[in-house]
């Protein structure tokens, strides 16, 4: 008994002192450095002004802000689109099949993500395979232009981030009680009337951490981006490792950061209001 | 059991310590080192390398000044960038009388005012920086200038450096200014004048951008002449043109940095590299000139010869070296953030 306790407090010192060293004094460091200034003796000089985020303000950098959202917003739809039917197969295959289907999911995380997308580019390159494929089928005269667009970069994130939206969906859905659904065929519900007012609610959970795990690494995946998209296609994440390591304004990095979580705190703040409201009235 | 704890714990001291000694951390820039130097030299003197890269000049010096100099043995900042951290008291002066093959180096690339005396940079490699063509494309096989580079006929066509100094080099050269202008007026104007040719890039890239010309995804790309001389190694088709309004030359620098752990194997790496076989093959392999006139009388003709790695005096006339820009650079910095978010 007495061991199991100090089991018990180790970890959760553990856990605490991790997090509080890579996780909450990395934050707060820059949460100040965004209210600072820089110089050319130190990267930020210790101070407080808001300019960063006035500066954050203007077209240029909220034009950025926009299509990087906008771009990884689409990311997140195919992603759920394309996850949720294979999830839902997934929680109702038997038991050696779907370890195997699972193994095959989480396989790629073997090898890192920078080494797969350089892979595929060897897919859709002008001398790619896809283009090989399609030329010798005489199915196009010349090579597709695929490399270099912001397609590229779309599929390249999509493919890197699909596990992370089918992992939490499957979770939900291998945990939804399938008397839920007999209940609703029973009371009179079409198939698709029980699927929306009866499945996707039950595994709203599912949804929500699936999208912010596709959605936030979506915007911040700057090599995806350097690699599939010529480096032109301006994620939020180019910019603010341009910030940090091109013109080594660090301030106007953080503050750009900063907003990025705000904004993720607020949407699931919105979230949880919604999800409570919506409960409260159930009950 | 404390003393089984014991014995293991300084068994792990001591394994450090001797992994320490026998370690060297190079921080260098992509495709510039072929990995067979570094077996070599792991085979001979038992020190192993291990070797991290980067694609700027400017991703060096950032993380160098994060690490506070340390953790790294050996870096290859260009000419520009070994003024601006040897001012910041970022470089180690170098130990000369470890440097048996110093003599080697070709007097015109030493002593130099970035660095007076050599004292803390000996020169790895030089080279310059123009357009590679591909002559099966008519429209890129007629540039002889960066002006060239603006019709619409290389639309979508076109790979630039993911290099602040490389991109705005061009413009201002195209302007007839320096490439090392520091007047912000004249900054602006070529910013101006590069906006509407950001329309024409297909891709920026500067850790391999032969690829993207060899897989035919680009037509015309400004480049390094060592990913030039690959290219056009494979593929005949491609030429290197030395742009009629002039082009940049730079030499990038073997450094210590301040607080390295590993000093005298940086040492001994640094006069193997200056060793005249072993910067031969390096020229050889990588395509840059060799500021190692001993290596260079061990080329074959078909490489000292080659227009690509050793460019002709008429060629040469019109390089221009890189050198620090001081705190003009702040315009240059600008100007690259609005053409890269246009």
């Amino acid at each position: 008994m007495k061991n199991d306790g100090f089991f018990k407090l180790a970890v959760i010192v553990g856990v605490i002192s991790w997090m509080a060293i890579f996780a909450f004094v990395p934050n707060i460091l820059v949460f100040l450095a965004s209210f600072s200034s820089t110089s050319t003796q130190n990267f930020i000089e210790p101070g407080f002004s808001l300019s960063n985020y006035a500066r954050l303000m203007d077209t240029t950098h909220l034009s950025i802000l926009l299509s990087s959202l906008r771009l990884s917003g689409l990311v997140t739809v195919i992603c759920l689109v394309t996850a949720y039917p294979f999830a839902a197969i997934l929680a109702r295959t038997r038991k050696p099949l779907r370890n195997t289907l699972l193994l095959l999911v989480v396989i790629p995380f073997w090898t890192n993500s920078l080494v797969r997308t350089y892979a595929m580019t060897a897919m859709i390159n002008s001398s790619g395979i896809v283009n090989n494929v399609l030329l010798s089928l005489g199915i196009i005269d010349t090579p597709l232009a695929m490399m270099y667009t912001p397609g590229a970069v779309v599929l390249g994130l999509v493919y890197t981030l699909l596990p992370f939206m089918i992992l939490p969906l499957y979770a939900a859905l291998e945990r939804l009680d399938r008397r839920y659904l007999e209940a609703a065929r029973d009371l009179g519900a079409s198939p698709w009337r029980a699927f929306w007012k009866v499945v996707v609610p039950l595994t709203m959970p599912g949804i929500v951490s699936g999208c912010m795990l596709v959605f936030l690494p979506g915007i911040g995946m700057f090599y995806v981006s350097d690699v599939l998209g010529g480096a032109k296609a301006m994620l939020l994440g180019n910019f603010i490792r341009d910030q940090f390591l091109t013109t080594r304004d660090w301030p106007l990095g953080a503050a750009a950061s900063v907003t990025l979580t705000v904004l993720m705190g607020v949407m699931l703040l919105l979230y949880w209001k919604s999800a409570a409201r919506l409960g409260g009235k159930e009950a | 059991m404390k003393r089984l704890v014991l014995t293991v714990l300084s068994l792990m001291l001591a394994t450090q310590v001797l992994a320490a000694s026998k370690e060297l951390y190079v921080y260098n820039w992509s495709e510039y080192m072929p990995d067979s130097v570094l077996a070599d030299f792991t085979k001979e003197t038992g020190v192993k390398v291990i070797m991290s890269t980067y694609d700027s000049n400017e991703a060096l010096y950032a993380k160098i000044r994060m690490v506070e100099a340390k953790g790294y043995d050996l870096i290859v900042p260009s000419t520009d960038f070994v003024a601006r951290m040897h001012k910041e008291g970022l470089l180690m002066p170098l130990d000369k009388g470890k440097l048996t093959n110093l003599s080697n180096l070709d007097p015109k690339l030493m002593n130099q005012a970035f660095d007076p005396d050599n004292t803390y940079s000996v020169p790895y490699m030089w080279g310059s920086t123009a357009i590679a063509v591909n002559t099966k494309d008519p429209a890129a096989a007629a540039i002889t200038s960066y002006a060239d580079l603006w019709k619409p006929e290389l639309k979508g066509k076109l790979l630039l450096p993911n290099d602040m100094r490389g991109v705005l080099g061009m413009g201002l050269k195209r302007l007839g200014y320096s490439l090392n202008e520091t007047d912000p007026v004249k900054v602006a104007e070529a910013c101006e004048l590069l906006l509407p040719l950001m329309e024409s890039v297909r891709v920026f890239d500067s850790d391999s951008p032969k690829q993207a010309l060899l897989n035919n995804e680009v037509q015309a790309a400004v480049l390094w002449n060592g990913e030039a001389y690959i290219a056009s190694g494979e593929n005949p088709d491609i030429r290197y043109v030395y742009p009629a309004e002039g082009f940049s030359l730079w030499v990038d620098n073997l450094c210590i940095p301040k607080n390295a752990a590993n000093v005298d194997n940086a040492h001994l790496f640094i006069d193997y590299l200056l060793r005249p076989e072993v910067a031969a093959f390096i020229c050889q392999e990588m395509g840059y000139s060799s500021p190692n006139l001993a290596a260079q009388a061990l080329l074959p003709e078909d490489v000292r010869d080659n227009a690509i790695v050793y460019p002709a005096p008429e060629d040469m006339a019109l390089g221009e070296f890189e050198t620090d820009l001081g705190p003009a650079v702040k315009a240059y910095e600008e100007c690259w953030m609005r053409l890269k978010t246009r």
